[in-house]
């Protein structure tokens, strides 16, 4: 099916009187794979965040795949189609790998009698055999059991993404997926994005690394200071004076390396 | 069984129940710091449904009906309580049950400040398979949907919510359940003691219970069953063994080295005596052969 | 007249209720944990005023009396009090906060120092249980009955005196927090706990000046209670504080004029509730009025919005 999974239109954001985000409008293509760029601070992450409910947004629209959720809450938005990892990773530190999986499913238990299966107690159940198998997919059926906060930052970040991916959303959003990642584990996590992408998922990404982006993404949108200031492919992002100056033109270091990544 | 050990059994049941009725919400990230409240409203509305001069109703029944009146309790004030957050919730819970105790005191028909006596007596077994029950029920809670959603919300609600957990609800939930609970743990008391009385349910209860749970691990539902047991049995022991010693003073002390023991605890376990990783160990421990052949065989 | 009697009355309770209240607050205030200390702090400054001036201390009793003199030991009473409070209040200090800053991050994220001061509750009455038995407690006022009279109305000097004290305590308390070195040092842990020690405050050494400070006001305003009221008990820390939370959470958490405002008006509202209906049904009006504030307006009369919202 073509068209747009996410619709984004005017979008505003002011904590405070600080203008965050101002008149933001991009749309993402389904099954593409975008990034959203930006110096530090640009309002990356709080896009996620407005798309996601965390913050109510002051003016604009989100649509997600033909509804409108700009104005719905947090905990309704993962049945439209819409699911998050975290910049910091955010897995449920005293469950286990696939317990933190099984998360992912809640938004699909509605009866009475889902809520009140005990999960834990029964050995073989649908919801578990469904979390232990794309834990299996994705690589990670060494540690099913195991407590989540004992185990590598690679694996955790890709556990974050199965349980994501196990609500069954139209819509990924990834928030620097590749942050603190070694080459290898860097490698495995784009592995499993792109089988994301092979079913047919479509991926929004915030992501630091321009390397990371132009392997993984066919889209980019660049942010500055809470507005849009580009939108094309890597390579015309890459080859665009204005996204070289936004990255050059601020003092900050961090910046700095992304410009250096860019060019 | 002897006198004595039937009356700590007892007591264990007891505090058995009142522990669960707080690790549910506590499970879910909610300190009640009103346990007490809950047992004086289920020790008093069973007791005053079963009496002649109350309703003369049959004990069993009258138990079942308090427990639900306690629920609708918990339910209505869950709705406000809920709303505050860390501090407040404790001083909120806390206050709940200062004023639970101070109206029940008030009331003539449940006998003032002297107390009430209870008509139907509850014996040994029945306060067993009570706790039992609970401890079953509670197992079982834990280890659906809804208790996974709790031990998410304890980690991190703001991730729950983001994949569809109703946060509120949940916690409405927990709390109102772990308020029936409390509530038959109070019936179960009243019913074995045959007699009420609002001032033995006081701050130090729920604190104790409070303490039980929080000592006891708050992420599996081991704990409050360890931890209770832990703090009723192991004084009683070291009672006993001072008592062997000829030491009295020792005796009437334990319960300094139960507070020495919780402010040590705090120091090198503060995660409770049961956590997520213990509890893996130990049934890997138990389970090892099966777990290396279901390994071998994938 | 005889309710401006009550009124009297109440206010002098409530100056000892404000110094708890306000050592509450700051605990909260400063370091987002309810301290459960603090009763027994009060009870125990309480009963060393009470052993002193009844030569029931482990040890020493003689060398006090021949030092201070039967009429005075009860400043005898005092300095041990006070004394004995600074080290416990350090003791404290090393188990409800430092060890846990230390090993796990952000203390107040968890509930470690609320139940670590309960550990110590309970250890200090048993402590004094174990010494001294459970049963109320006496002693002689070193002041006997020394009261005036304005019309009908009876003052007495001793309560009036611990007032004036208990306030000008708090003032001096509110001076230091707002005026000092030490008082920047402390409202900066208040507000940002994680940058304090970036902008130059050392937090392990600012934080046993907290439990000093508020455990020299649970030791006075024991001591106080302990002359003016005379009868004592291993309880009777839980039963003030408890009061002193109410007044606290009125003031508003974190706040030490609220403090001040709640303690004196809860100890009115105690002892009109016991004039008007009875000593039995006085925890009602209380508890009903703190939990009707922590649903309707949690922040209380003068809190601010930001403190207690952290896990415990």
């Amino acid at each position: 099916m073509a068209g747009n999974v996410l619709a984004v239109t005017g979008l505003h954001k002011s904590f405070g009187g600080l203008k965050v985000i101002d008149e933001v409008s991009f749309d993402v293509a389904r099954g593409s794979r975008t990034a959203l760029i930006g110096p530090n601070g640009a309002g990356k992450t709080t896009i996620f965040n407005l798309l996601t409910g965390v913050y109510p947004v002051d003016a604009g629209s989100v649509v997600l795949a033909g509804s409108d959720i700009t104005d719905i809450p947090s905990k309704d938005r993962v049945v439209h189609g819409m699911s998050r990892s975290f910049q910091n990773i955010r897995l449920m530190p005293h469950l286990s790998t696939v317990e933190n999986v099984m998360l992912g499913q809640h938004a699909r238990a509605h009866s009475l009698g889902q809520l009140l299966f005990p999960l834990g107690l029964v050995a073989r159940n649908r919801w578990r055999a469904e979390a232990e198998a794309a834990l299996a997919e994705a690589g990670l059926d060494s540690y099913p059991g195991e407590v989540v906060a004992n185990l590598p930052y690679g694996v955790q970040k890709r556990i974050e993404v199965v349980r994501a991916m196990i609500s069954r959303p139209q819509l990924l959003l990834l928030d620097e997926p590749a942050a603190g990642l070694n080459d290898v584990e860097t490698r495995q996590l784009q592995a499993l994005l792109e089988q994301v992408s092979a079913i047919g998922v479509t991926i929004l990404v915030v992501e630091h690394d321009m390397h990371f982006v132009r392997n993984l993404c066919d889209h980019v949108v660049v942010l500055n200071f809470g507005r849009k200031i580009f939108e094309g492919s890597p390579e015309e992002v890459h080859r665009s004076p204005v996204v070289l100056e936004a990255y050059l033109g601020t003092d900050e270091p961090g910046s700095g390396e992304g410009a250096a990544g860019a060019a | 069984m002897s006198g004595y050990v039937e009356a700590q059994l007892i007591i264990l049941c007891l505090s058995v129940i009142y522990a669960y009725a707080i690790f549910l919400p506590a499970a879910s990230g909610q300190l009640n710091l009103g346990a007490a409240g809950f047992i004086t409203l289920g020790a008093y509305a069973s007791g005053w449904l079963n009496n002649a001069d109350g309703l003369g109703l049959p004990m069993g029944v009258g138990m079942v009906l308090a427990m639900l009146f306690v629920g609708a309790i918990g339910f209505a004030i869950s709705l406000p309580i809920l709303r505050t957050r860390g501090v407040y919730m404790v001083l909120a819970t806390f206050a709940f049950a200062e004023v639970v105790s101070g109206i029940a005191i008030n009331m003539e028909f449940l006998g003032g400040a002297a107390g009430m006596p209870v008509d139907a007596h509850a014996p040994v077994e029945i306060v067993v398979a009570v706790a039992v029950a609970v401890v079953l029920f509670c197992f079982y809670f834990m280890s659906t949907r809804l208790g996974l959603a709790l031990r998410s919300i304890h980690d991190d609600e703001n991730v729950a919510l983001l994949f569809g957990v109703d946060v509120r609800t949940a916690r409405v939930v927990a709390f109102t359940v772990g308020g029936m609970l409390a509530g038959l743990g109070g019936a179960v008391y009243g019913h074995h003691y045959n007699y009420v009385e609002a001032q033995t349910f006081n701050v130090l209860l729920s604190i104790y219970i409070l303490l039980y749970v929080l000592l006891g691990g708050t992420q599996t539902a081991w704990g409050p069953l360890v931890g209770a047991v832990f703090f009723t049995v192991i004084p009683e022991i070291f009672r006993h063994v001072a008592i062997e010693m000829g030491s009295d003073w020792l005796a009437d002390s334990r319960f300094i080295f139960f507070g020495m023991f919780i402010v040590l605890m705090m120091v090198v376990r503060p995660e409770g005596v049961v956590t997520r990783t213990m509890q893996d160990r130990c049934a890997g421990f138990l389970s090892g052969r099966r777990g290396r052949a279901r390994r071998a065989a994938e | 007249m005889l309710l401006l009697q009550q009124l009297i009355n109440g206010l002098m309770l409530g100056g000892l209720y404000v110094m708890v209240a306000v050592a509450f607050t700051l605990i909260i205030g400063m370091l987002n944990f309810l301290n459960f200390t603090i009763p027994a702090l009060f009870m125990f400054a309480a009963m060393m005023m009470w052993a002193t001036m009844t030569g029931n201390l482990p040890f020493g009793n003689d060398f006090l009396l021949s030092a201070f003199g039967e009429h005075h030991i009860w400043i005898a009473g005092v300095v041990v009090s006070i004394v004995s409070i600074c080290i416990v209040s350090l003791i404290i200090e090393r188990f409800t906060y430092r060890y846990m800053k230390a090993k796990y991050g952000d203390a107040t994220e968890h509930a470690l120092p609320l139940v670590s001061s309960l550990g110590f509750l309970i250890i200090f009455e048993h402590l004094v249980i174990s010494q001294w038995g459970s049963d109320p407690l006496q002693i002689e006022s070193p002041f006997g009955d020394a009261t005036f009279t304005i019309g009908s109305l009876i003052f007495s000097i001793p309560q009036i005196i611990s007032l004036a004290l208990s306030l000008g305590i708090v003032f001096l308390l509110s001076h230091i927090i707002r005026r000092t070195k030490l008082g920047r040092a402390l409202r900066s842990i208040a507000e940002r706990p994680d940058t304090a020690t970036l902008m130059g405050v050392d937090v392990l050494r600012i934080v046993p000046v907290v439990y000093v400070i508020t455990g020299l006001l649970c030791a006075i305003s024991g001591i106080l209670f302990t002359i003016n009221y005379t009868s004592i008990d291993a309880y009777i820390g839980d039963t003030v504080a408890t009061v002193a939370i109410a007044g606290m959470v009125l003031g508003g958490l974190g706040n030490v004029w609220g403090a001040v405002v709640g303690g004196l008006f809860v100890g009115i509202l105690e002892v009109f509730s016991i004039y008007i209906v009875g000593a039995d049904f006085v925890k009602v009006p209380i508890w009903g009025l703190l939990l009707l504030i922590l649903v309707l307006k949690p922040t209380g009369l003068f809190g601010h919005s930001a403190i207690g919202k952290g896990k415990f």
